[in-house]
């Protein structure tokens, strides 16, 4: 009992900081003492309501929503895939790895202006440049990860009568597991990343093109709603994300 | 957070584990057909005629750009700008980071005022912000640096604070017992025995710096290697385009080799911890 | 007067709300250059008594006096040789010994000077500049003695120091310690699970009860000094091993008896 109080207490504690934060940030914009474009987070809060309520969010919602996770899965299916392939075999290694290595120091945004003279400036430059940006460190995570791999868990598997595809589902896959669950949060947020600044760069709807066009017409309280909304999608997926790791590894002893 | 297994093991590893092992020469013949091949491809295609050079220029011709722009500076002028901006701002992050991150990991008061703030706003895409801090400092140096600093401070302010809560605390028994204070244990246990955490922080935060200053410069501005990238895309020149993005790549990739050295140099005594990005 | 004096020690842990009592009215008193062993079942507290004396924890009741004082945190007074080494891995064996002297501010050659001797008194000199992690577990083993003989601490307190080494190693090391007791004449106070090694060493064998630990009996050991390896063999000394080892085979065995006590072990 007592320590339950303990914890409720603790917890209070930590989260005091951020409630005390936007409490601030209220009184000084009640005061009139902010700039004209820092809000109130009343205001801001009124707003999204309202964008709720019309729809309007939903639309650029979804757009950025299909665009990232279509993204994001792409280049991630494909960098387990071809990571894990690279791990455990000799010959994918020396197909693959080299052509990371070569191309894994340039941001991939760079590559965006190439993909929309290629692609058009609509969806498939956009998904592609995120699938290239997740690809990278998934792929890198997943082969370390397969990497590894102990030895004699593999000869004692063998030892077993273990046929390579059990070897790879049974010892290779649950080896490698956290470390493809590193790479994909960081591909996570890498994908939100690119997802904005090409949204904000060249796009017609999205929560992105949503903050530039507010930035053009001066719209603040627009801009906040998109902003405080691409925290929350980024915040979600992100415990989405441990979450499912969470699941998967419940063999793992669950770190902090 | 293991660190990676001893090489010897790792091979042996490789040996039983993987099919197809053969020969060297192979092996290494194969590295540079990957490689080889793509570019081989790349040349013909921009050569057939095929596609126009405005999608596809000759990597030749690419270089031969390159060697122009090298030759009237103008290559250099935007290097260094791009260079500066995630320079600076990837510093700030690092000193800031470091100590707010040893703050939080040591003294239960900043832990608890922070820890929480951090841990919330880590996952949140602060390119979002961006448009807000263009208002603040305007569109020169100051709003990029700014934004490439939020970003990266993230990283080193929580790798600090595992680094630190994870410090062996006999270490710490140790140095009180040969009569240290608590100066002396930052500078002379927590900075050497947190280093091999706030490296890999520093790793994560890099790439993250050049990714922003590349968007940055993309959005606004008229220097930099994201301006030369995205002004020669809108104006079809596509070879300016791909030296932009030679360019940025070379950059990354001197950038993270000098990591990898520094990390060397300076955490001898542990082996590194395989990176996450 | 003593050089070490407790009185009533008690001290009690705080896991998830019940209070779990590792020493419990314990009582010592050490003379100046007497070399104390300690051997108790695993978890009646012995490392939980050593931290006490370094000053690394609290105690919850009683009174510890060093020099009749009492102790407030940890001082240079009371050389803590860890159990686990506690080596700086980023220092090699010299910069480790040079770590505790530095502090002093001597000037640079004469610290290097002291940290050098040390290094020598426990023939490591020739691996200076290696690192712990280039070094054997023995080797570690020493420079964490040397590193604590360096800056010249009073008492001694060691952890099961020779816990992890191999049998030869660890024989070697025994010698070695009494070697350098008896050239330093320090006060030791050693923590030990190998009863052979509580006699050979020890003026005194202390023996725990399981917990909550506390003084089973004091064993005299009337060895004559300088004493050499060759006293594990003779009669007087298999008459101790004999004794002490029927001491502790009944708190073992009523340690195990109570299960949930049995419980996490620190190391
Ligand atoms: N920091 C701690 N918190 C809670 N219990 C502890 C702590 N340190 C030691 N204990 C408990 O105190 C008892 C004595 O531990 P210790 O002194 O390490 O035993 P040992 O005699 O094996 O060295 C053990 O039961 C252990 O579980
Ligand atoms: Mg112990």
């Amino acid at each position: 009992m007592k320590r339950r109080h303990g914890r409720v207490w603790r917890a209070a504690q930590s989260y005091a900081s951020l409630l005390g934060l936007v409490v601030l940030w209220q009184g000084l914009y009640g005061l009139g003492w902010l700039p004209e474009y820092l809000l109130g987070p009343s205001v801001i809060v009124a707003q999204f309501g309202e964008m709720v309520t019309s729809g309007e969010l939903f639309g650029h919602l979804r757009s950025s929503l299909v665009r990232s996770y279509a993204g994001f899965l792409a280049g991630s299916l494909l960098g387990i895939g071809l990571g894990l392939l690279s791990g455990i075999s000799r010959r994918a290694e020396d197909l693959f790895n080299p052509l990371i290595s070569l191309t894994y120091p340039i941001p991939k945004i760079a590559i965006l202006p190439v993909l929309i003279v290629w692609f058009g400036i609509g969806d498939a430059s956009k998904i592609l440049v995120i699938l290239l940006a997740c690809f990278y460190p998934v792929f890198i995570n997943a082969y370390y990860g397969a990497r590894a791999v102990d030895r004699l868990h593999v000869w004692s598997a063998l030892n077993m009568g273990a046929t390579p595809a059990q070897i790879f589902r049974r010892i290779v896959l649950p080896t490698a597991l956290p470390q493809i669950f590193s790479g994909l949060r960081v591909a996570l947020a890498l994908s939100f990343i690119l997802l904005f600044s090409a949204e904000m760069i060249g796009a017609s709807s999205g929560l992105g093109f949503l903050i530039s066009f507010a930035e053009a017409n001066l719209r603040f309280d627009i801009m906040f709603v998109a902003i405080v909304t691409i925290a929350i999608l980024g915040f979600a997926n992100d415990r989405l994300l441990v979450y499912v790791r969470q699941r998967a590894l419940t063999w793992e002893a669950r770190r902090r | 957070m293991s660190s990676g297994p001893a090489p010897g093991k790792r091979e042996k590893a490789r040996a039983a584990g993987r099919v197809g092992v053969q020969g060297r020469g192979w092996s290494r013949a194969r590295k540079a057909t990957s490689c080889l091949a793509i570019l081989g491809t790349w040349e013909v295609v921009a050569h057939s005629g095929w596609v126009s050079p405005l999608l596809l220029p000759s990597i030749a011709g690419v270089l031969q750009e390159a060697a122009r722009m090298a030759g009237n500076l103008s290559l250099f002028m935007h290097v260094g700008h791009s260079v500066y901006r995630a320079l600076v701002g990837f510093l700030l992050a690092t000193v800031v980071g470091v100590i707010i991150g040893f703050l939080m990991g040591r003294f239960r008061a900043a832990e608890l005022a922070l820890e929480r703030f951090f841990a919330v706003t880590y996952p949140v895409p602060k390119i979002s912000i961006y448009p807000i801090l263009v208002f603040i400092f305007g569109l020169g140096n100051v709003s990029k640096i700014a934004l490439i600093f939020l970003e990266c401070v993230y990283p080193m302010v929580i790798n600090t604070y595992y680094g630190t809560r994870a410090v062996n605390p006999l270490l710490f028994w140790a140095a009180r017992n040969m009569g240290a204070g608590p100066a002396v244990i930052f500078r002379r246990v927590v900075i050497p025995a947190a280093a091999p955490h706030i490296f890999s922080g520093i790793r994560i935060a890099m790439p993250i710096a050049l990714v922003l200053v590349v968007i940055t410069e993309m959005i606004g501005s008229n220097n930099g290697l994201g301006y030369l990238i995205i002004y020669s895309s809108a104006s079809f020149r596509s070879r300016d385009m791909f030296v932009g993005i030679l360019g940025i790549g070379v950059v990354g990739f001197i950038f993270d080799n000098l990591l990898v050295w520094a990390r060397r140099r300076l955490i001898f005594w542990e082996r590194e911890t395989r990176f996450v990005a | 007067m003593a050089l070490l004096e407790i009185r009533g020690l008690r001290k009690a842990f705080e896991r998830g709300g019940t209070p779990i009592v590792a020493l419990e009215n314990l009582n010592l008193s050490v003379g100046e250059g007497e070399f104390v062993t300690i051997v108790g079942p695993s978890g009646c507290g012995k490392s939980t008594l050593l931290h006490i004396l370094g000053g690394f924890e609290e105690l919850s009741g009683g009174e510890v006096l060093v020099n009749g004082r009492a102790i407030g945190g940890p001082g240079r007074d009371r050389g803590m040789v860890f159990q686990e080494f506690a080596l700086f891995p980023w220092r090699t064996a010299l910069g480790n010994v040079l770590w505790g002297v530095e502090l002093e501010g001597r000037p640079r050659g004469e610290a290097l000077e002291v940290a050098e001797r040390y290094l020598e008194m426990v023939g490591l000199l020739p691996f200076k500049d290696l690192y712990p992690h280039e070094l054997s577990g023995g080797m570690k083993q020493r420079v964490a003695l040397a590193r604590v003989l360096a800056f010249d601490p009073r008492v001694l307190l060691m952890d099961e120091p020779f816990g992890s080494l191999d049998a030869q190693t660890r024989e070697l090391m025994q010698e070695e310690l009494n070697r350098i007791w008896e050239q330093t004449g320090k006060t030791v106070l050693f923590v030990t699970h190998d009863i052979e090694e509580a006699i050979y060493l020890g003026d005194r064998v202390l023996v725990l009860t399981a917990r909550p630990g506390t003084i089973k009996e004091v064993v005299e050991i009337k060895l004559p000094r300088p004493r050499d390896i060759q006293v594990k063999k003779q009669e007087p000394y298999i008459a101790y091993r004999n004794a002490i080892w029927d001491l502790l085979r009944e708190e073992v065995l009523k340690s195990r008896l109570d299960v949930p006590g049995v419980a996490a072990e620190t190391p």
